[in-house]
């Protein structure tokens, strides 16, 4: 699970291909909940019935965060396509979360 | 942070976990992007491999225990369920009974707002309503939100509401509670439904109701409508099922003719969607002496075709006691000495109206029906055309202009002493500025068209109006100048007095937010003038309550612009 050093790499095929993520979250801490919102508008922006989203709460599955080599939460991974990447923290940088989900596109 | 230190806790069903406890402690160490987010404080819980648990941050925990401390008070409450949303209105946690049947699980409710959730009952136009009241951080009951579960079926829940401040009075989210009113709601469809059912409740009304079809056919009638057909030669009476109820109004004849017209013509209005009730009060002879009724028709949309409601309900008690008043009317206007209150005009609340003879009130009264305005709905949008004016009754509505697009001030005040919707009777149909339900009550609403046609007839009604229109022109300027000139204190208390004047209550609900929004000022300052004014022991503002205490004091503690408004108002 290491992350993608070349996100831009799956930019072609992300219009098309259902995106897989995972987001680990400590119940309805703070971060957690924006990090929650701020995916949400994510896609419904960008990946509108293209995405499958799984939300892992490690307070009560710890065992599934260590297994997919999460160390903080939230923390967002992306499954498929390949290259696999993660973005950690609450998710408000909207372009860190577009570049490594893959998803091309400039946003101011 | 030596990981060597660490290694011996380590779980050894654990250590060929990837990836091993010391590249998870050399990342964190070595400033990783997990790093960069927990000292950017993005970061809840950290995962301790060791323990196989997750440990959280002092933030978070803080956060979570004083969560779950209020949720907790809530528990009491009897509902199906119950949460709690954030300051931003998005659910952060929710718990009860009947959450599993539901279909509202939390990875389905948590970070959302209500609106971002599948209901198809809102336009936008009514979330917009709900969103202003939680800008004002408004109480609301009974939202009634409707949606389709998993199994597709319909469901209905109805969702209460309340802001949450913590100690220092900051807002800190919403709780409520919601509770699945599937039931209830079906049962009402079955009594809108031509059932036995429905039979056996309208059986059971004291009222006299049959259900049209769109022809007019009574399709159903209750036992109290076909007992007094039985008797009862009045207008419209004696129309049993399957016949045209419509039909016999039209054709009434002799006395009977005119008011048989006009009750056609309400229910082919509402048949036809055009307005959603009808009432209409007639007399009758019987042989205990004159009987009146009062006929209201409601419509409602059954499976697809509209059906009109007809009930006919006896006043005749209602009636004698309002000619008895009649009576001494008449006497208290051969005593003129004690005629304090003019009896040829009729007493209702707003002060417009009221102001009216009685006989041009009388004819205003037919295009005047009455509305529950509710806290946050918008009126008047600036520059949208004006399709009612409103009396208002024991409601406040506040006019506001906006600059730059977005930051809005507070203009003028309407409640009972006035009328919103000036500009139609200076010609205008366009508003300018935005008027906004700042307390829920009641108004009498009339349409724009007939407004201006009962205006360009009524000498008394256009006396009435270019003087309240004087009003609230020197009620302007003066606010204008007022916001401009006046310490921040001076003018909460003006504003204060004013909307005590409107709402005739010494309390009131009113939040920081709002009172900054009204007087064009920083939260902040409306804090330090509502503290100064509560320590003078002049108000007592608690949690967005407001109460005067010493009027003669907040007086004094006005500037004389209050003074000003309000003796514009009072000349006749």
């Amino acid at each position: 699970m290491s992350r993608s050093r070349n996100p831009d790499k799956a930019s072609g095929t992300a219009a098309t291909t259902v995106v897989v993520m995972r987001l680990y979250i400590a119940g309805s801490a703070p971060n957690s909940i924006q990090a929650i919102a701020n995916l949400e508008a994510i896609c419904r922006e960008h990946l509108k019935g293209i995405h499958k989203l799984e939300i892992v709460d490690i307070l009560e599955q710890p065992q599934r965060a260590m297994a997919d080599g999460v160390l903080v939460t939230p923390s967002l991974t992306k499954v498929s396509p390949l290259p696999a990447a993660n973005v950690v923290g609450n998710l408000n940088d909207k372009n860190k979360v577009l570049l490594a989900l893959g998803i091309k596109g400039k946003v101011a | 942070m030596n990981p060597k230190l660490n290694a011996p806790q380590q779980n050894p069903a654990r250590s060929g976990a990837r990836p091993g406890f010391e590249n998870v402690m050399l990342r964190l160490v070595k400033g990783g992007p997990e790093r960069l987010a927990i000292e950017a404080g993005q970061i809840d819980a950290i995962i301790d491999t060791a323990s196989g648990s997750a440990i959280l941050l002092p933030e978070a925990q803080r956060a979570l225990i004083e969560r779950k401390t209020r949720f907790r008070s809530l528990v009491a409450l009897c509902s199906d369920w119950h949460w709690e949303q954030d300051e931003h209105y998005r659910f952060a946690a929710r718990a009860g009974a009947g959450v599993g049947s539901s279909g509202f699980d939390d990875a389905h409710i948590i970070g959302k707002a209500l609106w971002e959730l599948p209901f198809d009952n809102m336009s936008e136009a009514d979330w917009q309503t709900h969103r202003n009241q939680l800008e004002w951080r408004a109480t609301f009951h009974d939202l009634e939100l409707r949606r389709v579960d998993r199994a597709g079926e319909v469901r209905y829940i109805s969702v209460d509401g309340e802001p949450v401040f913590d100690q220092q009075d900051e807002f800190k989210g919403y709780r409520g509670t919601t509770r699945d009113i599937t039931g209830r709601k079906q049962a009402a469809a079955l009594v809108q439904g031509s059932d036995r059912h429905a039979r056996a409740a309208l059986d059971a009304l004291a009222a006299q109701v049959c259900v049209l079809d769109p022809a007019g056919t009574v399709i159903m009638a209750n036992q109290a409508w076909r007992a007094c057909t039985a008797v009862n030669g009045s207008v419209a009476a004696g129309v049993r099922e399957g016949a045209n109820y419509l039909a016999v109004c039209d054709n009434a004849v002799g006395n009977e003719r005119a008011e048989g017209g006009a009750i056609a013509a309400g229910i082919r209005q509402v048949i036809a969607g055009e307005s959603r009730s009808f009432s209409h009060e007639h007399a009758s002879d019987s042989p205990a002496g004159q009987r009146w009724f009062v006929l209201t028709v409601t419509g409602y949309r059954g499976d697809g075709a509209m059906r009109a409601v007809v009930s006919r309900e006896n006043i005749t008690e209602r009636k004698r006691a309002e000619q008895l008043l009649g009576l001494d009317y008449t006497v208290a206007n051969q005593v003129p000495a004690v005629n304090r209150e003019p009896a040829n005009r009729v007493s209702v609340a707003n002060s417009l109206l009221a102001a009216l003879p009685h006989a041009e009130y009388q004819r205003l009264q037919t295009g005047l029906e009455p509305v529950t305005l509710t806290f946050g709905e918008v009126l008047y949008a600036p520059g949208a055309p004006i399709r009612h004016v409103y009396f208002p009754i024991d409601c406040l509505v506040s006019l506001l202009t906006a600059v730059d697009g977005h930051r809005a001030l507070e203009v003028g005040l309407v409640g009972h002493e006035g009328m919103v919707g000036i500009p139609l009777a200076l010609g205008s149909n366009v508003s300018p500025v935005r008027a906004l339900v700042q307390g829920t009550g009641t108004a009498m609403r009339m349409e724009a068209a007939p407004f201006r046609k009962e205006l360009l007839q009524s000498m008394p009604l256009q006396r009435v109006l270019y003087h309240y229109t004087h009003a609230l022109m020197a009620q302007f300027a003066q606010t204008a100048a007022c916001n401009n000139f006046h310490a921040v204190k001076a003018r909460l208390a003006r504003w204060l007095l004013m909307t005590r004047d409107r709402v005739r209550s010494n309390e009131f609900r009113l939040t920081h937010e709002l009172l900054a929004q009204m007087l064009g000022i920083r939260r902040a300052g409306v804090t330090a003038a509502a503290g100064a004014l509560q320590k003078q022991k002049l108000i007592r503002y608690r949690r967005g309550n407001i109460r005067i205490l010493d009027r003669k004091g907040l007086e004094a503690a006005a500037c004389k612009c209050y003074r000003v408004i309000k003796n514009v108002s009072g000349r006749p």
